[in-house]
């Protein structure tokens, strides 16, 4: 089939979505691609080199669109495009589904069938299409470079026969991708890192970058797993404390980088005026979620600005446009797998299978249908951390009846067991004279302190308790000690003997004891 | 010294001796405990020795000191992990020591009857301390003595040739595996019966021969007793032993009227019996079944086990270990018959170094004695703080990267929650096959202890490190960086 890519229209658009080498892959699949005249030339590849790869090159859009049964785009089509649509024709593209009702009514009345790439479901196995993943990349590390290029300092700190340079400090708020490629790009230019995330999990992922986890002790902490691995709003409470901890930080930091995005939401307010009007002026602030009305509200989407006390503020929404070399190369790359699983047979036939989790996921208009929202995908897309259910915490109630349940149980087997030894102990008394029953009472009250005591022991000892135990039962010694005077040979015989390997037990076991207790040792 | 001052004495050892079992709840508490222990027992033997009614005192001196000085050689000597059998060794001679003491008292109590029969006052001979005692007897405290000198004998000698037994299996003298004679536990209570008949008859008036007999028979019950017990419930046995111990020289301190040994008998008696609860909860089964030997009935065809057990080499397991964040090390007694220890500590100093979370789990039956394996890992020096219980790491085993069994077998099998048929179904085990990969050092491929498959072997995050454990660990340290 033709897999045709246009030119992009979208004012200061640079990205292309086919480049040469994407193009060798899809003609190996069996398409045959078309390209529009000049529309890899913003990004740096040019007709010539098409033609080379073996692309045919068109003069006008309205061919293209007329002659490609694939059209593959970047930006979402805008009303100019909108008028090629035909029947049963396939669109890859980024549509923005969730704002663009009317154009996914347009494009199903067309039947046109269109995937977006924003839509790309994220498990593993599409990983390798993830167009939003290459882009936040991108936009992540392009959010640093611009800062440097705004701010006035190095990065690194440097001791210099100049003097001595501190190093920056950046804070990136959001560990998403945009947000990790960041702290990779600001840790690697020396840098002090701090980075913040709703999402816990995330720390280990900051800390593996080598910036700082800046952790926010709170108890209702949010997992992103059940959403896909996407952050989702905050309690207030949780809010609170969260811009209470920036507060605290902006007076420190000289770079911010914000990528705080909600799926379907507006941008989260989270680097207030107050912030900014703390910050050392010359400090630079890079909102990467201006296009959605950022995370501070002083951005202006697509302008940098400077404030009042010489803060900066880069609301620019084209960070991988202003890359458009590496971003056209990672999104054809994108591109070029969703169409190889479109054609698994790689002989140039689209088999567009809307059970595959994937595609389904994607698709937005399908058969003249509108297809947005998809289902949730048959695959958790993280594992999900186990929450133990048990540990619910009960209500008061219930926890008062629960222990009050097992208070009356624990009093009445008590009293089952008092009662059972009282008749016991009256029942031996009835027949055995005074002299035992002294022995005998000293002997039920060790056995009850050997019960309260050893219940206590920790687990960890109970090799020592052995031993030690093993070595005080050594004390029938003194009943041997008690008989050695006799002078019947035999009793002075065994007697002696019975000395001496008590002895061996004693010394043997309490020794054996003390060198087992001095081994053990605290980190 | 005079009777007052004796009784004072044996009130402060006895109050040293449960302080020193307290102080057992934690470690940084222990290492005063034992000296409580030491101190208290020493005050004991001291004053006996210069109270009144003990003579002989050079012959004491002598068997004190030759005794003393064995004591301390073994202790010195002992490998730690040869504990097991030591602890067992050491209870054979408070059984044999409680049977000497038990026919002593009988044929001392013939002596002296015959002595006041004669007519002779009382102070006209050189009466012991128990001499003296016996004196004074009446008809009835006499029957109650020859109770309880049966008692004792009867407790000693099960307790002696027990851990004569408990003693071989875990030395590897004797062959670990169960074995009976024909009649089995029928055997047993046969004998049992006999002995009750012969403590009747001599409470009837029977010789001293009566309880020679029942120091043969009683020792038969305890070495046939045991050599019915496996290899893999020694645990159970050694703690049970243990109690026995406690219990004779209770019964003892009855015979002679000593409260300082009733004390003592008492206290380690319910401790041995603690603890062989709590080894018996840990494997799930009751303590009659553990000390009639073998599992319990099957009830219907094991789960059959699918798959293969997959190998790896040393460098695929260093390159896991130098990925992971947080491992999770599980020892059982493979680790001690391979004298692993030293190398493992020295694997989780590296692997901490590297700033990886590293913990031990150690399920409570985890090698042959109670706390076996605590006591090894803290010989190798291993942080007690890092080394936990099951209940304290089984939820986490789902957040960790890399587990590594290194030789346990039975502790982690899945089949005990997986598979109801299977014997050893409903025990508690550590599910270590939630984590991310499981590493099991084995020697080669047969079934543990207990004769089981383990389905663990089998799970797809599985690999198998074949080979001895400590020349395993040893080729991996260098490799880890």
């Amino acid at each position: 089939m033709k897999v045709g890519a246009p030119k992009e229209v979208h004012l200061g658009e640079r990205r292309v979505a086919i480049t040469p080498s994407s193009a060798v892959q899809m003609q190996k699949l069996g398409h045959e691609c078309i390209i529009e005249s000049d529309a890899g030339l913003a990004a740096g590849f040019s007709d010539e080199a098409y033609k080379e790869a073996g692309v045919k090159v068109l003069k006008s859009a309205a061919a293209l669109w007329k002659a490609s049964d694939i059209v593959i785009k970047v930006r979402d089509p805008i009303k100019a495009e909108q008028k090629f649509f035909r029947d049963n024709q396939t669109l890859i593209s980024f549509f923005n589904p969730a704002d663009n009702e009317e154009l996914l009514k347009l494009a199903a009345k067309k039947g046109i069938n269109v995937i977006a790439m924003e839509m790309v479901p994220r498990i593993s196995r599409a990983q390798k299409m993830d167009a939003l993943s290459s882009m936040a990349n991108i936009a992540g590390y392009r959010a640093i470079i611009e800062a440097g290029n705004n701010f006035g300092r190095f990065f690194t700190g440097q001791i210099t026969a100049a003097g001595k340079i501190p190093p920056a400090k950046v804070l990136v708020v959001g560990a998403g991708v945009a947000g990790l490629a960041a702290i990779g790009t600001a840790t690697s230019l020396g840098a002090i890192v701090r980075a913040f995330d709703v999402r816990p999990e995330v720390a280990e992922q900051i800390e593996s970058l080598g910036a700082e986890f800046l952790f926010l002790d709170f108890d209702d902490n949010q997992g992103g797993a059940e959403t896909g691995g996407y952050a989702s709003p905050s309690s207030p409470e949780f809010r609170d404390k969260q811009l209470s901890l920036f507060l605290k930080q902006a007076s420190d930091i000289d770079i911010v980088i914000t990528t705080a995005l909600i799926p379907n939401h507006e941008a989260p307010e989270l680097w207030t005026k107050e912030m900014v009007e703390r910050m050392k002026p010359g400090s630079v602030i890079i909102d990467l979620a201006a296009e959605k009305g950022g995370n501070c509200k002083l951005t202006v989407p697509d302008e940098r600005i400077v404030t009042e006390n010489g803060i900066i503020i880069v609301g620019y929404t084209d960070f991988p446009s202003r890359m458009a070399n590496q971003a056209s190369t990672l999104y054809s790359t994108n591109i070029r797998h969703m169409i190889s699983d479109l054609t698994p047979n790689k002989d140039g036939v689209i088999i567009h299978d809307m059970e595959d989790d994937v595609l389904r996921g994607a698709t937005v208009t399908y058969n003249k249908k509108i297809t947005y929202p998809p289902p949730a995908p048959k695959i958790a897309a993280i594992a999900t951390p186990k929450t133990n259910k048990s540990t619910k915490p009960l209500s008061r109630a219930e926890e008062k009846s629960l222990s009050d349940k097992a208070f009356k149980t624990a009093t009445k087997l008590q009293i089952g067991l008092l009662c059972v030894g009282g008749l016991l102990m009256l029942g031996v008394g009835s027949v055995a004279p005074e002299s035992f029953m002294q022995h005998f009472i000293v002997f039920v009250l060790a056995c009850f302190i050997g019960f309260q005591v050893i219940w206590k022991v920790s687990h960890a000892l109970h090799t020592p308790l052995m031993a030690v135990t093993n070595a005080i039962s050594g004390i029938v010694i003194l009943g041997a000690l008690l008989q050695v005077g006799s002078s019947n040979f035999l009793v002075l015989l065994l007697s002696t003997i019975s000395i001496l390997i008590a002895s061996i037990n004693i010394v043997g076991g309490f020794l054996v004891t003390r060198r087992m207790l001095a081994m053990f040792q605290k980190s | 010294m005079s009777s007052g001052i004796v009784s004072a004495a044996y009130i402060g050892a006895a109050v040293l001796f449960i302080l020193s079992l307290g102080g057992l709840s934690n470690q940084e508490s222990a290492k005063r405990a034992v000296w409580y222990g030491i101190l208290g027992m020493a005050i004991a033997v001291f004053v006996t020795i210069f109270g009144p009614g003990v003579y002989n005192i050079f012959l004491i001196l002598a068997a004190v000191l030759a005794g003393s000085y064995a004591g301390y050689f073994i202790s010195g000597k002992v490998q730690m992990t040869e504990m097991p059998q030591l602890v067992a060794a050491l209870h054979s001679f408070v059984g044999l020591a409680a049977v000497f003491i038990g026919l002593n008292a009988e044929m001392m109590l013939n002596s002296i009857i015959t002595l006041r029969d004669s007519g002779l006052p009382m102070n006209s001979s050189e009466l012991t301390g128990f001499g003296e005692k016996l004196w004074q007897k009446d008809y009835i405290e006499i029957g109650i003595l020859k109770a309880e000198v049966f008692l004792g004998i009867f407790i000693g000698a099960i307790t002696f040739t027990g851990s004569i037994v408990a003693f071989g299996k875990l030395a590897g003298k004797l062959d670990g595996s169960p074995k009976k004679l024909k009649g089995g536990h029928y055997l047993n209570a046969i004998s049992l019966f006999a002995c009750l008949i012969l403590g009747w008859m001599y409470l009837n008036g029977a010789g001293i021969w009566s309880m020679v007999i029942v120091t043969i028979i009683s020792g038969f019950i305890g070495w046939h007793l045991i050599m019915g017990i496996g290899g893999a419930d020694m645990p159970v046995v050694v703690s049970m032993l243990n109690s026995y111990s406690g219990w004779a020289a209770a019964a003892i301190g009855f015979t002679l009227g000593n409260d300082l040994l009733i004390v003592t008998g008492a206290l380690v008696g319910s401790s041995g019996a603690i603890l062989s609860y709590i080894m018996c909860k840990a494997m799930n089964r009751s303590f009659i079944s553990v000390i009639l030997g073998g599992f319990g009935e099957n009830t219907g065809p094991q789960m059959v086990v699918d798959g293969e057990q997959i190998s790896i080499d040393i460098d695929g397991v260093a390159s896991a270990l130098n990925d992971a964040n947080s491992v999770v090390i599980i020892p059982g007694y493979g680790m001690a018959v391979a004298q692993a220890q030293q190398s493992v500590s020295a694997l989780v100093g590296k692997l901490r170094d590297k700033n990886i979370k590293v913990r031990f789990a150690i399920h409570p039956v985890a090698g042959r004695l109670p706390g076996h394996m605590n006591v090894l890992l803290a010989e190798a020096k291993v942080p007690y703080d890092i080394v936990l219980e099951m209940d304290e790491i089984n939820e986490d085993f789902s957040n960790t990267d890399v587990v590594i069994v290194i030789g346990s077998n039975d502790i982690v099998n899945p089949a005990a929650q997986d598979d109801p048929n299977s014997p050893i179904a409903g025990m508690p085990v550590l599910e270590c096959w939630k984590a991310r990969q499981v590493f099991v050092s084995k020697r080669g491929q047969g079934t543990g202890y207990s004769g089981i498959e383990n389905p663990l072997f089998y799970k797809e995050n599985t690999r198998m490190l074949y080979g001895d454990a400590k020349v395993s660990i040893d080729a991996l340290l260098p490799k880890i960086e």
